[in-house]
């Protein structure tokens, strides 16, 4: 009857509302793709698809600037001059124009004590330019280097940040420095013309010191040579590299900010390129400039605020809309997953951002097929929660730089990646969804004013079958684990610290499980249980990492310390809400009239 | 009447062993005994760590300022041990012998299989070391956390005849006939760790009579556990033939010159080293090679190319081992761990563990287990569901006709 009665509410069109949703979400997720990538007529997306050889794989020069500016202002863009400056523009005025770069503010810096050391007052202004930094660099540098040689897990707040400074300020001389000599008359033109005039050679062992990726293909990868490389030879009697002169001349035509020349320079130079590299490059730009993760987040963020307000006003017709949002947010994340993979030849997870990206996916989409099978609004709810969750933390993790580096040797096996570490990433998802459903419920049982029961027991199934899903996931990935490392080190299991984290995860999982086979704990239990088993894989996932010792210790990270606390503090309060009993639930609480609502 | 009280007190013990709070309380002790233990890896070394908190039957605290420590907390061997009986116990007696428990029945045997391989490999598993330079041929293992006293006869130029003395006997002291040889020694002195020096002018004499070890200043060090560190054993030892002493020597690790004494026209060499045990099958580093990405410091992998030679056996064969890609012969593993001497010497980790395959079996038991029963409980929740959903549409038509 109850089926009826919304059918009879809602208007004809409302069926076509969920579509009509998920169109516009789909045209905004895609419509950044389609911006011209030109300034001032300057096709700088262009220059930005130019395939270059850096940490050992090919990558289009949009990434290096991407991902230097992450680094060094933790942000891909920035405002100048009442204007945005896009990574690839940014990077052209690096290489080209370093006196221009150098007056840019993109080095952020939030320490107290190091803006102390340049005599900066803390005051709102966080970016600086190169050009303020630049009488403090020596002192910066001994400073550094006075914190160098403590263990990075060692250093105080100060020492971290004066390195990490000194880091950034080094990448950018790196980059300054990767196609002429910063600050030389005539750059590359004049370089090329001086070739085998004295003192080139020490411009030259600058250029091949510092250039931070090389620019001219060969045949093999170990081929590639950067500009440095390319003049030595040409020095040393070798032909002149195809792409020097039109480098130089892409380089002139910057700096005089000459169109049209600096168009036709970008395309020669875009001749010399490979095809299928070049194929590869562009894809790779075009997966910059989409920003998978990035729409993702955006995207969960609405189908949760849809959801909200479908919970205050016009459920029958809004959830089916937050739905359907949330389908094209999976879609999105799909695809960027998907291309990840293609891109990196490699299975989904092979560092611990991509761990981040991927188990946030894994939530999403047993939170929407949760949501297919019940249709309450909760899978929706916590898949979005997740989601966006996780790709908040992804989008923290990404600010080391390339988050498409290569594998170190032990790594190197997509058999294992895509085994072991895809099932047991899938393992936390489902411990991860498992706690958020446990979340709603506690939510739910102290906001919600009317009860509802067979809501309620439809989140406690839920949340079991999840619990089931993740015992055997995250048991079946800690064996395979056991079996590589067997294969690769010599033992099955060596107590190390992840091996340890996975393992508490499967002992925490089976617990709940017999806990409620057993009859020890019900509802609340299970769910009380299902929260802390949010702690345990926060835990074993960035905790271990942050002890440092053992074989896994390749994802290193100290940041995240104070997050994790504040995320573990953040649960217990929620498993303190959950063990409350029914006398303080809001639906008691205000003594509303038990009416049995049928599902 | 005494029998009865009997069987009640057994089967209260059969029931204890077999009730799922049991499990419940081994497992969560075990989970803080494996957090115990991955916190104090940060001090202690995994493998100190791990026998402490895991390969023994009691975890100890040493109460401060005394020497004293009390038993706080039941051990991994002895949580572990409960648990497979409690597994066992409630297998054979607990759960119902249906179709329906087909998976759990597989789970759980999977589970006392790797229990019971984790046991095998803490008792039997000997890991060893096989360190090879580019073109040299080694016949024999070495155990980097053992050490012991080697006396080669290095009479013949071609072939050392080697007797070892292990550590643990020269823990114990005295005097020790060396079988196959004339020879005794007495062991006047022991230490687990040293530390050596120059002895200084004016120091008191060393103990020591003969050889390089009657120069030197040896300290003693606190025994090492942690991973990455080594402890440097060494002995005041006196060789003798019945009344005939050679005099005192030092042996010591890290004392690199060779000592030698000559007894009825054999010479014999004193060292203490690594302990070594001799294969029956020998190896030859070919090419070691180690490759980077380019333009770039990661290590992209490492390989050694090794001839194997087994007379015994009539192999003779060329084999790649790599990360992930381990050489198995005879019972052992030979993994490729580390390597120096601008990559032209590789180690290699040897594993011997006669468990090795409990693990793969217990794993596809376990799995399989775990997909039968969630199958068979998801059908029965999916049949629930839909005679629910057939009960509503009756009940719903019935509202309609009425």
């Amino acid at each position: 009857m109850k089926k009826k009665d919304i059918q009879t509410q809602n208007p004809t069109w409302a069926k076509y509302l969920p579509w009509l949703a998920a169109i516009v979400t789909l045209i905004g997720a895609v419509s950044g793709l389609f911006g011209s990538g030109q300034v001032r007529n300057m096709d700088v997306q262009a220059l930005g698809r130019l395939p270059v050889l850096e940490g050992g794989r090919v990558k289009p020069l949009d990434s290096i600037a991407r991902n230097s500016l992450l680094v060094i202002r933790s942000q891909q863009s920035f405002r100048y001059n009442d204007r945005t400056v896009g990574p690839d523009e940014w990077l052209a005025d690096v290489l080209f124009r370093a006196d221009i770069a150098d007056d840019q503010p993109i080095f952020v810096i939030n320490d107290p004590d190091v803006l102390a050391l340049m005599g900066i007052k803390q005051s709102s202004e966080r970016y600086f330019s190169f050009k303020t930094l630049s009488p403090y660099i020596d002192e910066i540098q001994k400073q550094s280097e006075a914190a160098h040689p403590i263990d990075a897990k060692q250093r105080t707040r100060y020492q971290s940040a004066i390195v990490n400074l000194f880091d950034r300020l080094y990448l950018y001389h790196k980059l300054k420095h990767s196609v002429q000599v910063a600050g030389t008359e005539g750059g590359l033109t004049q370089e090329i013309k001086d070739v085998a005039v004295p003192g080139a050679e020490e411009r030259q062992a600058v250029l091949r010191e510092l250039g931070l990726f090389r620019a001219f293909p060969g045949a093999k990868v170990s081929d590639w040579r950067s500009v440095g490389e390319a003049l030595r030879d040409a020095r040393n009697g070798q032909p002149l590299d195809k792409g020097l002169a039109p480098m130089a001349r892409v380089s002139d035509a910057w700096a005089k900010q000459d169109a049209p020349a600096f168009n036709a320079a970008v395309g020669e130079l875009l001749t010399q390129a490979r095809p299928d590299e070049m194929a590869t490059a562009k894809s790779e730009l075009i997966f910059n400039i989409a920003q998978p993760f990035y729409t993702g987040m955006v995207i969960y963020v609405i189908a949760l605020l849809l959801l909200f307000v479908s919970w205050a006003r016009w459920p029958g017709l809004l959830q089916p809309v937050a739905f359907a949002v949330l389908l094209v947010g999976v879609l999105v994340h799909t695809a960027g997953l998907t291309s990840r993979v293609i891109l990196q030849g490699r299975p989904p997870v092979t560092n611990l951002y991509s761990s981040a990206v991927f188990v946030g996916w894994g939530a999403v989409v047993l939170g929407a097929i949760l949501e297919w099978i019940y249709r309450k609004g909760f899978g929706t709810a916590v898949a979005a929660a997740s989601g966006f969750a996780s790709l908040i933390v992804a989008h923290h993790l990404a600010s080391d730089g390339d988050t498409m580096e290569m594998m170190r040797a032990v790594l190197d096996s997509n058999f294992w990646l895509a085994t072991h570490v895809v099932t047991i990433t899938i393992g936390y998802s489902g411990t991860f969804l498992a706690g958020a459903i446990a979340i709603g419920w506690t939510i739910r049982r102290h906001v919600v004013k009317v009860q509802d029961p067979a809501a309620d027991k439809a989140l406690v199934a839920m949340c079991y079958g999840i619990v089931c899903f993740a015992v055997l996931f995250s048991f079946v990935g800690t064996v395979l684990g056991g079996i590589w490392a067997e294969q690769s080190w010599g033992r099955f299991w060596g107590w190390d610290p992840k091996e340890n984290g996975a393992l508490l995860i499967v002992l925490w999982n089976a617990i709940i499980l017999h806990a409620r086979w057993g009859g020890y704990a019900r509802d609340r239990g299970i769910m009380t249980m299902a929260i802390f088993g949010n702690i345990i894989t926060s835990l074993s996932w960035f905790g271990v990492n942050m002890l440092g010792v053992g074989l896994h210790s390749y994802g290193f990270m100290d940041k995240a310390f104070w997050a994790l606390v504040a995320f573990g503090s953040s649960q217990l309060l929620f498993m303190l809400f959950a063990l409350l009993p029914p006398r303080f639930w809001s639906g008691n609480r205000v003594a509303a009239p038990r009416t049995p609502v049928q599902a | 009447m005494a029998k009865s009280e009997n069987k009640s007190a057994l089967s209260k013990i059969l029931g204890a062993l077999l009730s799922l709070k049991l499990t419940i309380v081994c497992l969560g002790m075990l989970m803080v005994l494996v957090v115990a233990c991955t916190l104090a890896q940060v001090d202690m070394g995994t493998n100190g760590a791990v026998n402490a908190f895991m390969r023994s039957f009691v975890v100890w605290w040493k109460l401060p300022g005394t020497a004293y420590s009390i038993p706080v907390f039941p051990g991994g061997t002895t949580v572990g041990a409960i648990l497979a009986v409690n597994l066992v116990v409630s297998q054979l007696r607990g759960l119902k012998r249906t179709w329906s428990k087909a998976g759990l029945w597989l789970v759980h045997i999977g589970l006392v299989l790797l229990v019971a391989a984790e046991f095998v490999s803490a008792a039997l598993q000997v890991d060893a070391r096989l360190t090879i330079e580019e073109g040299q041929t080694i016949d024999y293992i070495e155990r980097p956390q053992e050490f012991e006293l080697a006396i080669l006869d290095t009479t013949d130029p071609k072939h050392d005849e080697v007797y070892g003395v292990p550590e643990s006997l020269l823990k114990q002291g005295g005097t020790i006939a060396i079988n196959g040889t004339p020879l005794s020694i007495r062991v006047k002195q022991y230490f687990k760790n040293t530390e050596l020096g120059r002895k200084e002018e004016g120091a008191p004499p060393s103990l020591a009579t003969q050889g390089v070890g009657t120069g030197v200043a040896i300290k003693e060090a606190p025994a090492v556990t942690a991973d990455d560190d080594r402890n440097h054993p060494a002995a005041f030892i006196e060789p003798f033939v019945g009344s005939k002493s050679y005099g005192v020597w030092l042996a010591a690790a890290g004392l690199g010159a060779p000592q030698n004494f000559v007894h009825e026209g054999r010479t014999y060499q004193l060292a203490m080293r690594p302990r070594r045990e001799y294969l029956p099958y020998k190896l030859t580093l070919k090419k070691f090679s180690h490759d980077v990405y380019p333009g770039t410091d990661i290590p992209k992998n490492f390989s050694s190319l090794v001839h194997l030679v087994d007379k015994g056996a009539g192999e003779e064969r060329d084999v790649l081992i790599f990360m992930n890609q381990p050489l198995r012969y005879a019972g052992r593993t030979f993994y490729q761990a580390s390597f120096g001497k601008n990559d032209t010497l590789s180690v290699l980790q040897v594993v011997e563990n006669p468990g090795w395959l409990l693990p793969y079996i217990s794993c596809a038991l376990v799995t399989l287990g775990l997909l039968i029963h969630f199958a068979i409980s998801l059908r029965r929740a999916q049949r629930k569901r839909q005679r629910q959903a057939a009960k509503d549409a009756n009940l719903d038509s019935d509202q309609v006709t009425a």
